[in-house]
């Protein structure tokens, strides 16, 4: 969406009054980012302003269709003596659910939650998060040891539980992080994959993981939590 | 007399003492006066008055945070809405339920607009957080509003969860009883934490009333505390951040 | 300026959008079905005044509100709007009046629509109030299966009115539903199948297997019902049950009448048409129907079974509802010898009733396989029955999306339609399923779908539960009780809300009903009352000491005391005219229906013995009101004043011709 000059036409001038201008106050116990280069910069209104009603209208409209095609789910009156089968979470805590198929309560339902809270919130305080650097930047044979330890304890552990939705796709990321090792070589993809930071291969293993997960429990997950095909999910008790 | 056209008319509206008492800058067709309109709007002077050209890109952050916030919009729009005709109480609560969709007019609209936007925000939150961090945009400053961004997350979950008891129809009941259950296995404190929430030991009626002052009265006020304390962040953080540079040269830290 | 003209259109759109719904709530259906019925109205209209009335009316939301039955909001009027106007009668479609019945259209404030009909009465979308769309919670009630909404009140196994209803539940106890299935009120069913131990010493190896093979097919009568069992289990069933050894009484019986000899077939025969067995069994389909079907019996059960059950029938089967008769030894052996000459099955071949030379390893897995099947819910000696089915309390309101269609593509997912099939042929629903098939009749289907159907999950508040029209049922212990339950009064007589339906007459108020000298006599040498029924009273060739007991018993437990036991009693003398009681008579043709001197009709029994049989008090009663006593009474009710009721009864108490039959009976010779 280009802006147009003929409508809003930028307004040159040295006036503050008429072009006011950005003054930084920088002291050195903050860090806010500081560019050499000065940006083009626009006025909010209308730029920002127009695109945040457009995008306001459309979710809207948006969220308007669905709800005049679909109706929310409303089923028979809550009946304690009538367990559906199965019985599922909302579709959020679903991986937690499925997890709860393969480990005992504590650990699906309390320990892994909280360890994933835990490491959401110190994110930004790891120095390994904020140096940013690609994986393969550093030693190579300290990483490909650790990352061949970390995950085989991690197949090796999973497959005790029996959680293949966990052990196939650590295997995946695994071998995508080894592909991205040769570097240089290959096509665009193999260079988009060099420059992954370590964070952002744990990051993605994990959202694969937990949609992997969410996702069996959605759609493949029938009568006493056994696997099942979507269109099968209710063959009723 | 000059005919009455509608530019007249606006002229007439702009010039009068009550517009101007409410609307204290002209047409915002300079730079002041469209600086103005930020300044002098509470609701807009969360906005820088100049932004930066290149956030303004629909990849720079995919609007998700916007979408988010628009999505609660629509919840506390329509979620109100459905407080005037909804009694937390068994099994009055699921009737109202039949009542919205049969015979209260459009409540089968807001109803359904309430539970799709739910689902939004949720997801919507989500996309968010990822965004965030692949753009590495957690990092400092930002550190303490990636933490804020956390609890919105949990905040969310929380309010989609306490509302999904609502209904009161099997999906709630069971639903909610499986996601409880899982709080039980919480060594010391889940048991007593589970009964705390619910009320009891089972998912009743007390549980239903519970979740409705969560649901209607505290974690909508929470929410907005966090939102303002998160909005209020983006711009002393110095507005929205978008891909990491390209060049890292063009960023310095002093 | 694609921003600018993004901005119109998304404006434009935002608007139209949230326009959409408030534009189809204007829309509703209701509506214009609302309009159409005052002009209807109009054009039916007799006046001026009421075509102006409905043109008159508000487009609304119609509502019946039923706090206390469980708080039913019915909207079906908004609209069923003609479902009360008698001007609307004839009217097409959704317009027209509701058809009448007991309740209808009168109650429908006390009732609403939701209870009989289901459905969803806070709707008023015609798929959402009709119960079409997905979890609608409930789908309204088929028409063929209306009367189950009688029985959500109703309670009882005769509901007067609802034909099916009454029949299905008949069906259901005669069927023994209860044995597998718990159902409340019905906690105490016993199943009269044969406790297994007798079974061996009864009938052979072959009989046997033929019986489990297809029990209906060889006996039209029988309630057990076919297990479509495989040869292997029927020959491992069939080791079982000749492994399970007989109590030594009951073997020491059947070896005893097994060393007798022969009786006389001819004195057979004419014994067995006085007892008058086929009252309850059947001979070659000519019977009452409700026991078993004798004809070839002989190649089923052994003679010296037929013999010592015939004197001790209760010792094989506690539970059966067979009476005891008094019989000589000589009487006995003379009606087996006639069942066995009579009774076979010609084309059988010989060795049916040969014993089956036990194999251990077939007959415990024939145990194993017996306890699997649920056998043991009917076959138990004793104790609790082993209700292997799933019980049915709350069946009526089980959720569609809840049941279990299993292969069976070609059935509407609705709850009526899997009972049906469930019904039918039950194993087609699913593998590892135990329900027998019961060969139902699609009438006897519907009847018992019906039936199922009224068992609610939600009990209906006491004050919808009409008043019992029966007493509890009340059977005395002691002499009387030993005496009922040898002669299995109960098998054909109700007392109060018990009892089988073979005999038109209850038993309840029977020491207020009949004189005791009459009772005494009919009980040794029972005769026939009313010409008109096949099933009549066997002769129990009870003694006259146990006569006495049974009918001391009636004056004494089976009264009512708003029958008066004097009706003359303060009533002027006038009311005891028999000559005007026979004016009556003839004036209101009851000659019709009734046998008076020698001519009338034999729908109602002959009444030139009523002074003999019946009391005044009871006559009196009966005559101011037949249908108090049962519901499908046919004398009609004449709305007789007190005075012409007593002057009839007065007559009729002088009509104390002996019948025929009574003068010439030996009396009871045991």
């Amino acid at each position: 969406m280009s802006q147009t000059p003929q409508t809003f036409a930028p307004v040159e001038s040295s006036d503050p009054m008429v072009v006011p201008k950005r003054v930084a106050m920088v002291r050195p116990d903050t860090r806010p980012t500081i560019r050499r280069r000065e940006e083009k910069w626009v006025m909010t209104f209308p730029h920002l302003i127009i695109r945040e009603v457009i995008m306001f209208m459309l979710v809207v409209i948006g969220l308007a269709v669905v709800a005049l095609l679909f109706n929310a789910p409303l089923e028979g009156l809550a009946n304690p003596l009538e367990t559906p089968n199965p019985s599922k979470a909302p579709w959020y805590f679903l991986g937690l659910q499925e997890l709860l198929h393969y480990f005992p309560p504590v650990v699906a339902g309390v320990v892994i939650p909280g360890l994933v809270v835990v490491a959401l919130v110190v994110i930004p305080y790891a120095r390994i998060n904020l140096v940013a650097g690609p994986l393969w930047s550093g030693d190579r044979k300290r990483l490909t040891t650790g990352i061949t330890a970390v995950t085989g304890v991690l197949v090796i552990l999973f497959s005790t539980f029996q959680c293949w939705a966990i052990v196939v796709p650590s295997l995946i990321v695994a071998a995508a992080m080894f592909l991205a090792r040769s570097e240089g070589s290959g096509g665009s993809f193999r260079r988009f994959l060099a420059l992954v930071t370590l964070p952002e291969w744990v990051m993605t293993w994990f959202v694969l993981v937990a949609a992997i997960l969410t996702i069996i429990g959605t759609f493949f997950r029938g009568p006493g939590w056994s696997l099942v095909w979507p269109w099968n999910m209710y063959p009723p008790a | 007399m000059s005919s009455l056209t509608l530019s007249t008319l606006t002229a007439w509206v702009r010039n009068s003492a009550v517009y101007r008492s409410i609307i204290r800058h002209g047409v915002a067709d300079t730079n002041r006066n469209r600086s103005l309109v930020i300044f002098e709007n509470l609701f807009l002077h969360v906005h820088p008055v100049k932004v930066r050209e290149k956030t303004l890109k629909f990849t720079h952050t995919f609007w998700l945070g916007g979408i988010t916030m628009v999505a609660t919009f629509v919840l506390f729009a329509t979620g109100i809405l459905l407080m005037f005709y909804y009694h937390p109480s068994v099994p009055q609560a699921y009737r109202d339920m039949k009542e919205l969709m049969f015979v209260v007019d459009n409540g089968v609209f807001y109803r359904n607009m309430h539970r799709w936007a739910a689902h939004l925000m949720v997801l919507g939150a989500m996309l968010h957080m990822l965004r965030v961090f692949y753009h590495r945009a957690y990092r400092p400053p930002r550190q303490f509003n990636w933490v804020v961004g956390v609890v919105l997350l949990l905040i969310t979950l929380l309010l989609s969860y306490t509302g999904y008891l609502l209904p009161w129809d099997q999906l709630a009941f069971w639903g909610v009883s499986v996601g409880t259950n899982m709080a039980k296995e919480a060594p010391l404190i889940g048991k007593p934490l589970r009964f705390l929430l619910l009320g009891g030991n089972i998912v009743s009626e007390n549980a239903l009333l519970r979740f409705y002052v969560l649901h209607c009265v505290v974690l909508p006020a929470v929410l907005m505390l966090f939102i303002s304390v998160h909005i209020w962040r983006i711009r002393k953080d110095g507005g929205v951040q978008g891909p990491p540079e390209k060049d890292p040269g063009e960023e310095v830290e002093p | 300026m694609p921003l600018r003209r993004l901005f119109a259109i998304t404006s434009i759109l935002f608007f139209v959008v949230l326009a959409i719904s408030p534009l189809k709530n204007a829309l509703r259906p209701y509506r214009s079905i609302q309009r159409e019925y005052a002009r209807l109205g109009a054009a039916r209209a007799k006046s001026q005044k009421v075509a102006e009335a409905y043109q008159a009316r508000p487009v609304s939301i119609q509502q019946i509100w039923l706090p206390g039955l469980q708080n039913r909001v019915d909207r079906c009027m908004t609209c069923h709007l003609g479902a009360q106007d008698e001007t609307m009668a004839g009217a097409p479609g959704v317009y027209r009046l509701h058809s009448r019945s007991f309740h209808t259209p009168k109650d429908f404030d006390r009732f609403g629509c939701t209870s009989c009909h289901g459905g969803q009465g806070l709707a008023t979308l015609e798929e959402d109030a009709h119960g079409m769309a997905e979890n609608a919670g409930t789908p309204m009630t088929p028409l063929p299966f209306i009367e189950s909404g009688c029985g959500r009140c109703h309670l009882g196994e005769q509901v007067n009115g609802a034909a099916i209803l009454t029949r299905g539940r008949m069906l259901m106890e005669k069927a023994g539903c209860f044995a597998c299935h718990l159902v409340k009120g019905h906690e105490g069913f016993r199943s009269e199948a044969p406790p297994l131990e007798s079974v061996a010493l009864k009938t052979g190896g072959e009989a046997l297997k033929r019986w489990l093979k297809d029990p209906k097919g060889l006996d039209g009568n029988a309630s057990m019902p076919n297990f479509r069992l495989s040869d292997q289990d029927i020959e491992a069933l069939t080791h079982f049950i000749f492994n399970t050894a007989p109590s030594k009484a009951l073997a020491d019986k059947v070896r005893e009448a097994g060393a007798e000899k022969a009786g006389d077939a001819i004195n057979g025969k004419k014994i067995f048409a006085e007892a008058r067995c086929i009252s309850c069994h059947t001979v070659e389909g000519k019977g009452n129907g409700s026991a078993p079907e004798l004809s070839k019996v002989a190649s089923r059960a052994t003679q010296p079974w037929m013999l010592a059950y015939l004197r001790d029938p209760h010792a094989f089967n506690p539970r059966t509802r067979m009476p005891q008769f008094g019989f000589s030894a000589a009487d006995t052996r003379d009606v087996v010898a006639y069942m066995v000459a009579e009774f076979k099955d010609f084309d059988a071949p010989p060795g049916m009733l040969d014993p089956v030379h036990v194999n251990q390893t077939l007959a415990e897995k024939g145990q194993k396989l017996f306890r699997l099947l649920g056998c043991t819910a009917c076959h138990a000696a004793s104790g609790e029955p082993d209700r292997i089915g799933p019980e049915l309390n709350r069946i009526g309101d089980k959720r569609a999306a809840s049941l279990d269609f299993g292969k069976r593509k070609d059935l509407k997912h609705t709850l009526p339609t899997w009972l049906q099939a469930k019904l039918e042929d039950p194993r087609s629903l699913g593998t590892g399923l135990k329900m027998p098939v019961y060969g139902l009749s699609p009438t006897d289907t519907q009847a018992v779908v019906t039936a199922l159907l009224a068992y609610g999950a939600e009990p209906v508040p006491a004050q919808y539960q009409p008043v019992p029209a029966v007493r509890a049922s009340l059977v005395p212990g002691g002499t009387v009780g030993a005496l009922f339950d040898r002669y299995r009064c109960l098998s054909c007589h109700q007392i109060g809300d018990k009892g089988g339906d073979i005999s038109t007459a209850p038993l309840t108020a029977e020491g207020s009903k009949v004189k005791k000298d009459w009772v005494i006599d009919y009980l040794v040498m029972s005769y026939t009352i009313r010409p008109i029924l096949t099933d009549r009273m066997p002769v129990f060739r009870m003694t006259k000491a146990e006569a006495t007991i049974l009918a001391e018993a009636f004056e004494t437990f089976y009264l009512d005391p708003s029958i008066p036991e004097d009706p003359f009693a303060g009533q002027p003398a006038t009311s005891r005219d028999p000559i005007e009681g026979r004016h009556i008579f003839d004036t209101l043709g009851c000659k019709a229906c009734h046998i008076l001197g020698e001519k009338g009709g034999y729908f109602g029994p002959p009444l030139n013995e009523a002074g003999r049989r019946l009391k005044p008090g009871w006559t009196y009663t009966w005559l101011k009101g037949p249908q108090k006593w049962r519901a499908d009474v046919r004398c009609p009710n004449y709305g007789l004043t007190d005075a012409d009721a007593l002057k009839l009864t007065s007559f009729l108490q002088t009509q104390v011709q002996k019948p025929a039959a009574l003068k010439t009976a030996k009396g009871g010779g045991r």
